[in-house]
């Protein structure tokens, strides 16, 4: 039994009760809202600490309640949208949703999204700020070394910087734009691609072949997972 | 900003087209010129001069793209032929009481038989315009059969598993309490498994809608090879846990340039097939080496294997094999032949073979990408 409450936003029913019977199952505490003004109302109201978000919902656009909710609280939020629409996707992902999943759905992939989350949450309440760790990945912020299993690694500066946005956000989904702004600052052209290629080679320097630690999401961007 | 470029660049190809066709002018006049100065050394009469240079003017019709070169080129040419070959030679005045009828002639002979040309060249230019007009209106019909048929076809083949589902369900709800746990155990997994063939079709109908003029619509970046194929290899892993596929990549980069959701479904859509088409305890082997300017995907099973004389037409839309799978089910006949359009589509080529012992190899290739580092 987790105690865990999570606010499920669908106007669809039949996926809301498919959402709500796999919580229930898995002993998580819920409540649902259809519309988007009565997901930003509960979300004041009752505080959840995890929530699910349609991103198609009949009155306001879900990626504006992202905005709204985002404006008081740091709730981590899992958007659920179809897979035609990657552009969503990614504009939710910008205004600070932390994970997606695409329609159609299996139970498993919903409550692996929710682990990922939980560790998050526990994992965030009191870190120390010098020193980031995380499975076999280790990174000393005041020297500017990463460690795996205690051996330094030789990073250029941008796989550096790379690696700590990925640390810094480890369980989030951050885009491709997102990271490309944090990393360069300034936008140039390609620079999509030669972040894949500088992804590519940080991830063999980590020796994360099987992408354990670093997630590609295809088209949309990166994610460091917490183990 | 793009409008003040594209008018740029217009007046620059304009630019280029009048330089083209100035200097084509120039060339043909001057080699007419040079080669009349030949025929006076050996004393040919005028008049083989004079057809020089309406030759010279027919040229220049056939080659510039405006009446006016026509008109400019035959006063040059009567002007040339004065200077350099009427007595006084090297001077426009002419003596002689012929000269004045001779050039006029000439003028008008020249210009006549270059109207002519051009008229010919346009008449020429206008046919194959009509004719690619006549083949696009075909495409277009084409385009517009194949749509329909897909749309039969589809309608047809989903009713089956959604008989399936809707039927089994509404046996749950009425006689849920009479049915024993195995015989409900049965319609769970009948309603999931039909489900499943029913989020595969959709995944891949989606994807042909993105099909125009036999071209698939593509957003093309360069992408790391090595995360198409995870990011496959995980689908087909989720959707048949039970198969295993062993994966062979190279320990280098691979950029390739490519639209990846659509890569990633060609890889699910081969791979699917070697799951269909193979027993549950053989692997299914997926390769990628790197050839030259492509790199070469290779998917291969043991399963059945297709017959010879099928080869040619399973890229061909809506075709389905004579042997069956192993959940006897065909599909819709849209797989392959959405891989062969998103491949071609991307400039690579798809093809099929036979493995040894038994079992199909497929393979695809795509172009490799250049990456500058920003670093």
């Amino acid at each position: 039994m987790n105690e865990y409450l999570v606010l499920v936003v669908e106007d669809d029913k039949p996926i809301r009760n498919l959402i709500t019977t796999t919580l229930k199952m898995n002993g998580y505490r819920f409540i649902t809202a259809g519309r988007g003004d009565e997901a930003i109302m509960l979300s004041a109201s009752h505080k959840p600490d995890i929530i699910i978000l349609d991103l198609g919902l009949p009155d306001i656009d879900g990626v504006d309640v992202i905005g709204s909710i985002r404006a008081w609280s740091d709730v981590p939020i899992i958007i659920v949208s179809a897979r035609s629409d990657d552009k969503d996707k990614i504009t939710a992902l910008d205004k600070g949703a932390d994970d997606y999943l695409t329609k159609p759905f299996s139970v498993e992939e919903l409550l692996a999204r929710l682990r990922v989350i939980q560790r998050r949450i526990i994992k965030s309440e009191n870190g120390p700020l010098t020193e980031f760790v995380n499975g076999r990945l280790r990174i000393d912020y005041i020297s500017n070394c990463v460690y795996t299993d205690g051996e330094e690694l030789h990073l250029t500066p941008i796989e550096y910087k790379l690696l700590c946005l990925l640390a810094k956000n480890a369980g989030k989904v951050l885009t491709h734009k997102y990271i490309i702004q944090s990393v360069w600052g300034n936008p140039v052209e390609n620079s999509e691609s030669s972040l894949r290629v500088f992804m590519a080679t940080l991830r063999k320097k980590l020796n994360d072949s099987n992408q354990a630690l670093i997630q590609t999401h295809i088209g949309i961007g990166y994610r460091m997972m917490k183990l | 900003m793009s409008i003040f470029k594209n008018g740029k660049s217009v007046s620059k190809s304009a630019a280029f087209a009048l330089l083209k066709d100035l200097s084509v002018c120039l060339l043909v006049l001057t080699g007419a010129t040079l080669l009349g100065c030949i025929f006076k050394a050996f004393h040919l009469a005028d008049a083989d001069i004079i057809l020089l240079y309406i030759i010279a003017v027919l040229v220049i019709s056939i080659f510039t793209s405006k009446i006016h070169y026509c008109l400019i080129s035959s006063v040059i040419g009567v002007v040339l032929f004065n200077y350099f070959f009427t007595y006084p030679e090297f001077s426009l005045s002419a003596h002689g009481a012929g000269y004045p009828v001779t050039f006029v002639t000439m003028f008008i002979t020249a210009l006549i038989a270059g109207t002519l040309a051009n008229q010919l060249k346009r008449n020429i230019l206008i046919a194959e315009q009509n004719a690619r007009e006549k083949e696009e209106a075909a495409l277009l019909a084409q385009n517009e059969q194949l749509r329909a048929n897909m749309l039969r076809s589809i309608s047809h083949d989903l009713r089956t598993p959604l008989t399936s589902i809707s039927g089994n369900a509404s046996t749950l709800i009425s006689n849920g309490n009479t049915l024993d746990e195995s015989a409900k155990n049965q319609i769970y997994t009948d309603i999931y498994s039909e489900s499943m063939w029913l989020i595969e079709m959709v995944e891949n109908l989606l994807y042909s809608t993105r099909i125009e003029d036999g071209k698939m619509q593509l957003t093309i970046t360069v992408e790391i090879l090595d995360d198409i194929v995870r990011e496959a290899v995980k689908h087909v892993e989720r959707t048949h846990p039970k198969r295993s596929i062993k994966v062979d990549m190279h320990d280098e980069i691979v950029p390739v340039k490519a639209d990846a959701s659509l890569i990633v479904q060609v890889i699910v859509n081969l791979c699917d097939n070697a799951v269909k088409y193979s027993a549950d305890d053989t692997d299914i082997y997926l390769s990628v080496s790197r050839e030259r300017e492509f790199a070469v995907i290779t998917v291969s099973d043991n399963g059945i294997g297709i017959p010879e004389e099928e080869k040619e037409k399973v890229f061909d839309m809506f075709f389905t094999g004579s042997r069956r799978s192993s959940d006897s089910r065909s599909g819709l006949g849209l797989g392959l032949a959405l891989c062969k359009s998103i491949i071609s589509s991307h400039g690579g080529t798809i093809s099929i073979s036979e493995n040894t012992p038994t079992g199909t190899i497929v393979s695809f290739t795509l172009p490799i990408g250049e990456v500058d580092l920003n670093e």
